[in-house]
């Protein structure tokens, strides 16, 4: 199946909020790195997803530092509280410099627009984030990583690490190329956050969630 | 058989290109509600295409006929021979919707719906508003508005509206494409005030076929126009809109937009950040930014980025240098140039040496320049001065701050200092007598003159923004 394919399939299924496990299978399909799954050592992260409950730590679905064993048994515990959910270990990112978020979404007046910005509990902050018309071309995804409040941040704030800026802006271009392209199936993308390493060393979305479009019937209501 | 009927009137259903041309310069012109009572739309749109000298022809249409000022009237459309470039509706809904009608049947290139009465008034024009859009479907001609205040092309002496803001236009460098008839009139008047000429003026009303993005489209790409200046509260066609915008600031035009009306983000549940960070204002802010287009947060700010820009001229970067006949007036300007982010840097020795010759010691040649009212007295030395600064290697934008004219040749030296450089140079005119023939020499070459130091710092603003890079 192509990506467009799993789109429409699960458009057919009616899901509308398609959760993180089956979003990074897709993100990772369309060249965005995510945490390698299941490893059998070291520190774990360990999630239920659902559907249902996109806010996971809310419910108490999320869990992290925790060793390979103890990820499948806080799992199994997750799993038999939330049935229906998938159960995702994946190894936890501790290399990273920045935290990011990366959305896409349709704009009532303007059509599919990207956004990035600092990311994590930084979205709280307000007006930080760059936003661009989708597709963002390479130059403009470049241009989101080099303006605005968070650039500063980017190039390393007090002498720190400067982050992987060409990996980002790759990042974004791409999601952005993926949203615009199929905008008529998913009304919202977004990776919050994405862990961006230090510079030339790559990336790794941490969270994700796609929101698919309402069929049409249900946009008549 | 239906299905046929239709394919051909969508065959000869005009461009948007030749509605438009017949619109701004159209040989003949039918007033639909046309009527001798004072007060009517019909009387005033006939009136005041009358009074501003348009010289095609004129139709009155009207069931009783006979003569209506000074015109031979019709009873209706169909009486009329040959082809109408416009066709007017200034009549109540139910009589406007018949003539929409009978205008499928005619060669009919625009028509311009001054009615009101469809959407605009809710469920009561529910009725009014699905029969509109019945006739557009299969209609060979193009409608402007309808609800909306007309059209004005100063270049044809074509005016085509009841409101009487727009009368006494020059023609000039400025579109004016506006959902809101009144502010289309408020700038309108402004920008005439201060001598800015205009290229043509549409008030878009309801928008049910021709939209913003296709008057920016015709307009913006119209020889004779440098800025747009556009009123919007809802973008139909919002990408279109950008994207035209964008091709425009690439080919060296600008384009400035007030966006009014409340955000209507909220009604939505929210489901992720993204929705909740890229709120409408933000957005709009945003993609105006990206596509070129500069964005003024209410009218009269635009008509000062407007009166800035309407003589072409982009500055190279973001230092000022200022001369005034008053050190008040300079020091008022110099902090609101700075806190806009601008410099006013001490000006390069050279062009201190020369200011020295026309000023006084007790006045100062450093950065602003204070002249003092000695220069009153000699009416030349404000525009060697000003060139004087203009030319300064330092100087990417020279402004110029007097109060009253002394006489006519003070005002020429201004005109000639302007066409010594090709920098942006901005006026601040204080005095009472901008609007009377003093100030012609400056009006002819579309100079930006304010009438106070902030909106003047308005107008740096907008040049400003026309040295960021349009991707």
């Amino acid at each position: 199946m192509t990506p467009r394919e799993t789109l429409e399939s699960w458009h057919r299924a009616g899901r509308k909020v398609v959760h993180e496990a089956d979003a990074k299978d897709l993100l990772q399909r369309i060249g965005i790195p995510v945490p390698k799954r299941n490893p059998a050592e070291g520190r774990c992260v360990a999630k239920l997803c659902h559907d249902d409950y996109p806010h996971k730590s809310d419910h108490g679905l999320v869990r992290l530092g925790l060793s390979p064993e103890e990820a499948k048994r806080a799992t199994t515990e997750m799993a038999q509280r939330f049935p229906g959910g998938t159960t995702l270990i994946e190894e936890m990112e501790d290399g990273s410099v920045a935290e990011w978020i990366i959305g896409c979404k349709r704009d009532d007046t303007f059509g599919p627009i990207v956004l990035a910005g600092p990311g994590g509990i930084l979205v709280e902050l307000i007006d930080t984030a760059e936003i661009r018309l989708a597709p963002a071309k390479p130059q403009t995804a470049e241009s989101m990583v080099r303006s605005g409040p968070g650039a500063r941040m980017l190039a390393g704030l007090r002498g720190a690490e400067p982050a992987d800026r060409g990996g980002l802006a790759d990042l974004i271009s791409r999601i952005s190329v993926f949203f615009a392209e199929n905008a008529d199936l998913i009304s919202e993308i977004e990776i919050n956050p994405v862990m961006v390493r230090a510079d030339g060393k790559g990336l790794v979305a941490a969270d994700a969630l796609i929101v698919l479009s309402p069929n049409a019937d249900e946009q008549e209501s | 058989m239906v299905e046929l009927d239709t394919n051909r009137m969508a065959e000869r259903r005009r461009t948007v290109a030749q509605a438009l041309d017949g619109l701004f310069d159209p040989g003949t012109i039918a007033v639909v509600g046309a009527s001798r009572t004072r007060g009517k739309l019909g009387q005033a749109v006939l009136a005041l295409l009358k009074s501003n000298g348009y010289r095609g022809r004129i139709i009155p249409v009207n069931p009783s006929g006979g003569e209506i000022e000074g015109l031979e009237a019709v009873r209706s459309l169909e009486e009329i021979d040959g082809p109408i470039d416009v066709v007017v509706l200034a009549t109540p809904v139910g009589v406007a919707l018949d003539a929409l009608e009978n205008c499928t049947r005619l060669d009919v290139k625009v028509v311009v719906g001054v009615t009101s009465g469809f959407s605009e008034a809710g469920e009561d024009g529910q009725e009014n508003e699905l029969r509109l859009r019945r006739i557009m479907q299969n209609a060979p001609f193009r409608l402007v508005g309808p609800n909306c205040e007309g059209v004005v092309r100063p270049a044809s002496d074509l005016q085509l509206t009841f409101s009487p803001m727009f009368n006494d236009l020059r023609p000039g460098p400025v579109a004016i494409i506006s959902q809101s008839g009144a502010l289309a009139g408020l700038m309108a008047l402004r920008l005439g005030e201060r001598g800015v000429g205009i290229n043509a003026i549409v008030s878009s009303g309801n928008e049910t076929d021709l939209t913003a993005a296709d008057l920016l489209d015709y307009l913006g790409n119209d020889p004779q126009t440098r800025v747009v200046l556009c009123y919007v509260e809802e973008l139909r066609d919002g990408r279109r809109f950008v994207e035209v915008a964008r091709q425009l600031a690439k080919a060296g035009k600008h384009v400035v937009a007030v966006k009014g009306g409340r955000s209507r983000a909220g009604s939505r549940a929210v489901q992720s950040h993204t929705g909740a960070m890229a709120g409408d204002d933000r957005v709009i802010s945003a993609v105006f930014r990206e596509t070129g287009v500069i964005r003024a947060r209410e009218s009269v700010a635009a008509v000062d980025a407007v009166t800035a820009l309407a003589a072409g001229r982009r500055p190279a970067g973001n230092r000022v240098g200022i001369i005034s006949v008053t050190g008040g007036l300079g020091v008022e300007m110099t902090d609101l140039a700075e806190s806009a982010g601008f410099e006013v840097p001490v000006l390069a020795e050279a062009t201190q040496t020369a200011l020295s010759r026309y000023v006084p010691f007790y006045g100062s040649v450093s950065n602003p320049v204070d002249l003092t009212g000695v220069v009153l007295a000699n009416p030349t030395y404000v525009g060697r001065c000003l060139e004087a600064v203009a030319d300064d290697p330092g100087v990417d934008i020279a402004i110029a701050i007097i109060t009253f004219v002394p006489d006519q040749q003070f005002i020429e030296a201004l005109a000639e200092a302007f066409d010594s450089t090709g920098k942006p140079i901005l006026i601040v005119w204080t005095g009472a007598a901008r609007s009377n023939a003093s100030g012609e020499a400056l009006r002819e070459r579309a100079v930006p003159v304010y009438d106070s130091p902030a909106r003047a710092a308005s107008g740096l603003a907008a040049l400003a923004a026309t040295t960021g890079e349009v991707s």
